[in-house]
Formats: structure tokens, sequence, C-alpha cells
């Protein structure tokens, strides 16, 4: 006979509920006063909870954070904080208050310095650390969340939520908490009577506070058209012709970097000429990039899947939602969650900048002293392994007759071969080994490991990675277009017109590139101002972008 | 928005440059009751000759720091953050009310001359821009002997480092990088081997001399010279300015610190715009003056109105 014991099964609950009772004298329904919000934090938070503070890449909780920060913490503490992105002075000013004292993240870039020394002088023990994708899929396994705090543009008075353009990782965050019985607080800019769509509904939602300001909102994505070099040009037009249009890349990420930013406005004058428009670059998945508005206008893209918005561009895209994934009410979605395994599994390219690379291929972002993690990256910049589909990039890949044989995901790495006039971009050993060591990590922070990267791109040319799997010959090629760096003197001219002769290396002639003609008179838009042009006045830049 | 001052280390003076500082009774009753703690008139510690000696240069710029951020703070101005190079630590120190003037006048006389009884012409500091701190640090390792000490001292930038240690080694070390990778490496016109252990009697002295002292409670954040922490208790801070005279000064680190901590806003205190360039091309955007450069009015217009 099997004997049951009685326990509750909603133990979960009962304490929430026991925790929502204890703030029914703070609160209004559902709304928590703005003044009210340390004393509720107070009583909903336990010590040793674990807590998601929603800091992402740009949308920042941060009345919430500034919040979070000013709670006692005799009756707060040891908080397990879950972070993807850990950018504002408070974030880590809680280890300092001994609020929270353990953390898990994706990236601490504008905190790098500060959580190296607090992770040194033990003020705060790191978890790990991870790429988005990955943090988010451990607020459903190991990390389930006891509380989250977020942030949204506005919510109606049952607590429904609007994040709209900006709504990024807001419902992952959210979902990992209502369907646990944990507790949901969120920020909002304004209470208002009807919401434009309702983005997150308000049985997911416990708590909405009106913050004193409205959230912060960095507009990281925007680069300004003047500061592209000759250089990036002509790298730019490298990649348009010996990767995109060599493979037919028709889907694509680019990243936040100068190099991308140029390829986007190479292809309405550039491209255009080469006749490539409709063969490559149709369905993109990235953020709404300003310097993407002239290929836009000029009919180059079929469609922008966004993990955020970004600041400035909301009207602009509003007015184009054939190419803008958008809602009912007319104003975008994004989803980071989504975004983030759209770019990994379903698109042919990723492409990004490194600032150090080893011989063989591997590359990080990482310095000496700082602990930056990881963001999204390595989440597109890998082939993914269950990957089924092929397209016709995907499968150009191929370079095996196995009857196995599959396609992979083109992951391209662009460098110029000198980050400053003393700092070659390629090393012996990467920093990453030193950083491992000096942070106690379990592995060395690689952003993209040699057996991912297909492509690296120089002002020298391009090496085609995927064609090898000698460490010996990707060494050689890779020093072939690595200029006068120490890696680039290992290699001969003989040498490396054999590279050219089997097809492994390409340089600027090779693919029909006069070097004379990069240069800034080939951007289909120069500035911001000519950015505002395109737009037809719909791009708002901000103010730190006018040129007066 | 978050400001930081700065207070300038000992390379900033100038002849003469007491007679630069604006004209108010703060500053010249500071420097009075400096004469009347040293028994010798300060004004007569800063012509070109007298600057010859590190105890003068280090008196005077304490002197010339205090004076300027006292008028500052005369008129409720104060800034969230605090950080001195090197000897300018003391005046960061003294301004965040951790030591009086008197006793900062008295730990920097020791110091001065503790320093200029080790002197020895074959000993001094050099500057080598270009390269990065783990190129130089094996490089530096490779030349190092018991004999001639050589040692990587001050980082000021990612590339603008400085060595300290005997002349034949630095010279050594300056052959190995001109033209190689250095943009610049030069031999500095002094002959105290400062941050560097070449300088740990110093250190013992200073640290006795601070244990002695009644301490203040500081009442702004103190970033250290040696690890770039941020020092909110005045023990922490004692200890920070007793070692670090032979330790590297990791100032681009507390430059970072304090831009991580969310500073956009720095004001160098006189003499100089050493500190104040460095944090402008460590952070373009940021909001960089000197008091030296931009003028007293210009500061003082910018710090009561942090943000416009």
């Amino acid at each position: 006979m099997v004997i049951i014991q009685q326990r509750s099964w909603k133990q979960k609950l009962e304490q929430k509920q026991r925790r929502v009772e204890s703030v029914s004298h703070l609160v209004n329904g559902s709304i928590i006063p703005t003044e009210k919000i340390v004393d509720a934090l107070e009583l909903l938070i336990k010590p040793g909870d674990r807590v998601v503070l929603e800091g992402n890449n740009q949308k920042q909780a941060s009345f919430l954070s500034q919040s979070l920060v000013l709670v006692d913490p005799e009756k707060v503490h040891d908080l397990h904080m879950i972070m993807s992105s850990v950018s504002r002075p408070e974030h880590l000013d809680l280890f300092d208050e001994g609020i929270a004292k353990r953390i898990d993240l994706s990236y601490a870039g504008p905190q790098s310095m500060r959580i190296a020394q607090m992770i040194e002088d033990g003020r705060l023990v790191l978890g790990d650390l991870h790429t988005y994708i990955e943090l988010y899929g451990r607020l459903f396994v190991d990390l389930t969340p006891n509380v989250v705090l977020v942030a949204a543009d506005k919510a109606d008075r049952h607590g429904n939520l609007y994040t709209g353009p900006n709504t990024e990782e807001t419902p992952t965050i959210v979902e990992a908490a209502a369907f646990s019985d944990g507790i949901v607080i969120a920020q909002v800019n304004e209470i208002v009577d009807e919401l434009p769509r309702v983005d997150i509904p308000n049985s997911w939602v416990d708590f909405i506070v009106e913050a004193d300001h409205p959230y912060e909102l960095e507009p990281l994505f925007t680069r300004d058209p003047r500061h592209i070099t000759d250089i990036q040009i002509l790298q730019a037009m490298m990649c348009i012709r010996g990767i995109y249009e060599k493979h037919s890349v028709q889907s694509l990420n680019h990243g936040i970097g100068f190099n991308t930013a140029a390829i986007e406005l190479l292809l309405p004058s550039y491209g255009e000429k080469l006749g490539l428009k409709g063969k490559i670059c149709k369905n993109w998945v990235l953020n709404p990039h300003p310097t993407l508005i002239p290929a836009i206008e000029s009919g180059w893209a079929e469609s922008i899947y966004c993990f955020g918005g970004e600041l400035g561009m909301e009207k602009y895209v509003e007015a184009r939602r054939d190419v803008f994934f958008t809602g009912k009410d007319g104003s975008m979605r994004s989803n980071r969650t989504l975004a983030q395994l759209a770019g990994q599994y379903a698109a042919d390219l990723f492409i990004g900048s490194t600032l150090q690379m080893d011989a063989y291929g591997n590359s990080s972002t990482v310095t000496k002293g700082r602990v930056a993690g990881y963001g999204g990256a390595p989440n597109m910049g890998h082939n993914p392994g269950g990957r089924r589909h092929s397209t016709e990039a995907w499968y150009n890949m191929m370079t095996s007759t196995d009857e196995l044989a599959r396609g992979k995901k083109l992951v391209v790495q662009v460098a110029e071969t000198y980050q400053d006039a003393n700092t070659p971009v390629f090393v012996e050993r990467l920093d990453a080994v030193d950083v491992k060591k000096q942070a106690n990590l379990a592995v060395a922070p690689v952003m993209i490991y040699a057996e991912d990267i297909t492509h690296v791109v120089t002002e020298e040319g391009i090496a085609y990675l995927y064609k090898t799997d000698s460490p010996t010959e990707r060494r050689e090629m890779i020093a072939s277009i690595a200029g006068v760096t120490p890696l680039g003197m290992e290699h001969d001219v003989k040498q490396t017109q054999q590279l050219r002769d089997r097809g492994l290396v390409a340089l600027p002639e090779d693919l029909n590139i006069q070097r004379g003609e990069a240069n800034r008179s080939l951007l289909a838009a120069k500035n911001i101002d000519e950015l505002v042009q395109w737009s037809g006045g719909l791009y708002e830049p901000p103010a730190k972008f006018k040129s007066w | 928005m978050k400001s930081a001052w700065l207070f300038p280390g000992q390379g900033s003076q100038y002849p003469n440059f007491l007679n630069e500082l604006p004209q108010h009774s703060i500053i010249s009753d500071t420097l009075e009751t400096a004469s009347e703690i040293i028994k010798e008139p300060i004004e007569m510690l800063q012509t070109e000759e007298a600057l010859i000696s590190t105890r003068n240069v280090q008196l005077t710029m304490l002197t010339a720091s205090v004076a300027t951020a006292r008028y500052f703070l005369s008129l409720g101005v104060s800034p969230q953050f605090i950080a001195g190079h090197s000897v300018g630590a003391f005046a960061a120190a003294v301004i965040a009310n951790v030591l009086s003037f008197e006793e900062a006048l008295l730990l920097v006389k020791k110091r001065g001359e503790l320093m200029e009884e080790l002197q020895d012409e074959n000993y001094g500091m050099a500057v080598i821009v270009g390269l990065s701190e783990n190129r130089l640090e094996e490089i530096v390792s490779g030349l190092y002997t018991d004999e001639y000490p050589v040692y990587v001292s001050n980082r000021n930038s990612p590339t603008q480092l400085t060595l300290s240690g005997h002349k034949r080694a630095m010279q050594k070390v300056i052959d190995e990088v001109d033209g190689k990778g250095a943009s610049s490496a030069k031999m500095l016109k002094v002959t105290t081997p400062s941050h560097s252990p070449l300088f740990l009697p110093v250190q013992t002295v200073l640290k006795e001399e601070l244990d002695s002292l009644e301490l203040g409670r500081p009442s702004i954040p103190f970033i250290a010279n040696r690890n770039a922490r941020v020092l909110r208790r005045s023990k922490d801070i004692a200890q920070d300015l007793a070692e670090s005279i032979a330790l590297p000064v990791r100032w681009h680190d507390a430059t970072t610190v304090l831009y991580e901590y969310g500073v956009r806003q720095f004001i160098e205190m006189p003499p100089g715009d050493v500190l104040k360039r460095l944090a402008s091309s460590a952070f373009p955007e940021i909001h960089s003056y000197s008091v030296s450069k931009n003028g007293i009015d210009d500061c003082l217009y910018v710090e009561k109105n942090k943000g416009v």
C-alpha cells in the first residue's frame, strides 16, 4: 500500500498571497502609490529572494532600481539578482549596500571595472556570465524568480501593460514569474484609461507603480555616418561583393559597429550599381538602425524584426508597417527573446566586429581587469547545431561531399588589423585567458569561437575560413590578411598568391574592387541630417545626434 | 549630473603658479596659514629654483589645490566624489575632512623630505607612450636586475605609463621600445623613483605618522590611488595615502570607476590641466574642466549648474 503524505502543493502560491496581503494597507488595488514604493518593496521582497531587475540593452527599469537601492538592508538582504544588462551605477550599489549578494548576468559593459573589483573584493558573488538566450532559458529552469521588477510605457487601471516598440525582454521576464507564483511589479511612465494595445495582460501582473521619471532609454544603435572612415567603406565593399553577393545572403543580422553601418549605407549606392537589389539583404533581424533608412526607402528590405526599439525612429517605423512588425494600434512590437532565436536559427548570416582575434580565429572583446559578459553576439555568432532547413547561403557553406553533409551559418568577423597605432587585433593569446584567471571564471570569455567563424574581413582582404579544417592553413589564411601585425609578418607574398589561387583568400582586386574608389562619396547618407531627409522628416534624432 | 574633483600630482607645477590662483580672501588666507604652519613664506617655494626640490613642489601644490577647493566649498558647491593623483590625494583628503590642512602640510613636508633624503642622481622616472601595460611589463621584467632595478609605475592612461628605477635600466627599456611600439619614450627630469618599491622606507614612516593622527570621517567618497577602489572610511584612506608612494598610481582605473559611478563632470584643481585632459581622452563625451585653463568663474558656473 502506498502511503500518501499530506503536504500542500501550493506553498509558493500561499507565500505569494501572504506577501501580497502584507502590502494591502499601502496599495490601491494593484496600484502602488509612487511614494510608497520603497515600503512596498521592503514587504514584497524577502532576504535571499531571486529577483530579476529589468536592465536591458536599451530600456532600464530605472525607477525600480533607484527604489530598490533605498530599501533597508536589515529587512532586505542577500538577494540573488538576475539581470540581462548591468548598466546603471545603482545596479552595483545594491551590492555595496548589502542588499544583494549574488548575480547572474549577460552583459556588464558599462560597469565592467566596478564589477571586476567587487568580485575580487568578495562583495559580489558572480554566478555566471551568459548569453541573453541562456539567461532567459534559466529563468524557466533553475533560476525561476521570486520577484521581477520591469518597465512598461503605460498601464491601464486594470494593470494591463503597453510596452510598444521597446517591449524587448519584458514579456519573457514577466512570464517566468507570473506562472511560477512569483510577484510581478511593473513601473510605468503613465497610467491611462485606454491602452493603444495590450502587450502584457493584467492577469500576469501583480502591481504597477507610476514612475517619477520615464524609464531610461539609450539610443544605442544610432551611428552618425559622419564617423564612417574610408577603410570601413573598403571593408563594406568587400563584404558586399565577397560574402553577401558570393553566397547570396538573404537574411541577416547586423551589430552596432560603424563597419556594418557602412554596409547599410552602401546598399542603395554601390549595391544598386552591382545590380544586387532583390538578390541579397532582404530579411533582417536587427533594431531599427537609422543608417538602414536609405536601404529601406530604396526598397531593399522586405522585412525587419527587432530586438528592441531605437529612440527617434518610432514615427518612421510606424509609417513603414509593411517592413516592420507592427501592432493593430500602429506601433512596432519588439521582442528580444524571439529576435535572438530568429537571428540564431533563421538568419543566413551574423556579422560583427572584434577587438582581438587569435591566429586561429577565436575572438573576444574583453580587456584585462574588466568583466563585461556577452550580451547576444555569441547567440547569433555561432552555427546552431539544431538547424535543419536549408537556404542558398547556408547550403553554400557545405565543403564536403559526404552524404550526410550539411550547410553552415555564416559568421563573419570584421576587424582592422590595428585597433590603434600600437595595438594589433591579431594576437598569439587572447586577453580572455587572463580575465578567466583574474575573475575566477570556469571558462575563458570567448565571444566567437574559431569553429564557428566562417569569414574574417580586414582592410587587406577576406579569409574564407569555412573552406578548411586545418589549423595550419587557417593560421596562414589569417596571417595573409593580418597586415603588418606580428602575425601578418609571418606570411609572404608567394604564400598569399597560392591561397588566392585556391580561393581561400581574396584581396580587393580579386573582387574587382579598386581601393581608390572606397571613399565617403559612396555613402547614401553622409550625416544624420541626410538620414532625416531620406526618412521624409519622420526620423527624429535624439538631441545629441543633431547637427546644429 | 554627478561631478568629481581631481587634484593633480607632481609634474603639473610651473614657476610662480601660486600667483595665478584666483583672487579671493579664502585663497590668500589659506596661503598665509600654510606659511605659518611650515614657518616659511609659501610664495618663496614656487620659484623656478625652489621647485627643483620635490618637498617644495609638494607643499606648494597641496596649498594651491586646497585653497582653490575651499573657495568652491565656501560657495556651497561640492562634488559627489574626490580623487587626487599621488601627492594630490593629500589635498583630496583635506577637502573630504579626513585630514586637517595642518596635518596634511606636515605629512607632505615629511613625505617630500624623506623622498629627498633617499634621492640619488642615478635614479628617477621615465614616461613611455604608446605601449600597453602588458607589453611594457613584459619588457621591464626582462630587463630588471637587482643591481639596476626598474618598475612600471603610474598607469595614467591605457598607453601612457611611467617607469621608476635606476636610470641605466630605464635607458635600456627606452632603447628597447623607442621606435618599436612606443610613440614616445623619455626620461623625466626627476631624481625620485616614486611609486615603486624603492620608496618603501617612506611608506613605513608615513604609516606611523598617519597612525598617530585622529582622522575625520570622510564627507566625500574618495578614490584610491593604488587600486581605484571607492573609499568611505578614514582608515582605508590613510592606508592609501601611506602606501601609494611605493605602489603604482592606477589613475586610469580611478577615472574609469568614477565614470561607472555615473560621474560626467570633472573639475581639476590647480595647477595645470593634466588630469582634465586624461579624463577627456578616456571618455570623450564627459565634461571636463580645469581651474587653471578654464578659469575659476567657468568652473564655478558649471559646478553650480550641474547638468546645464
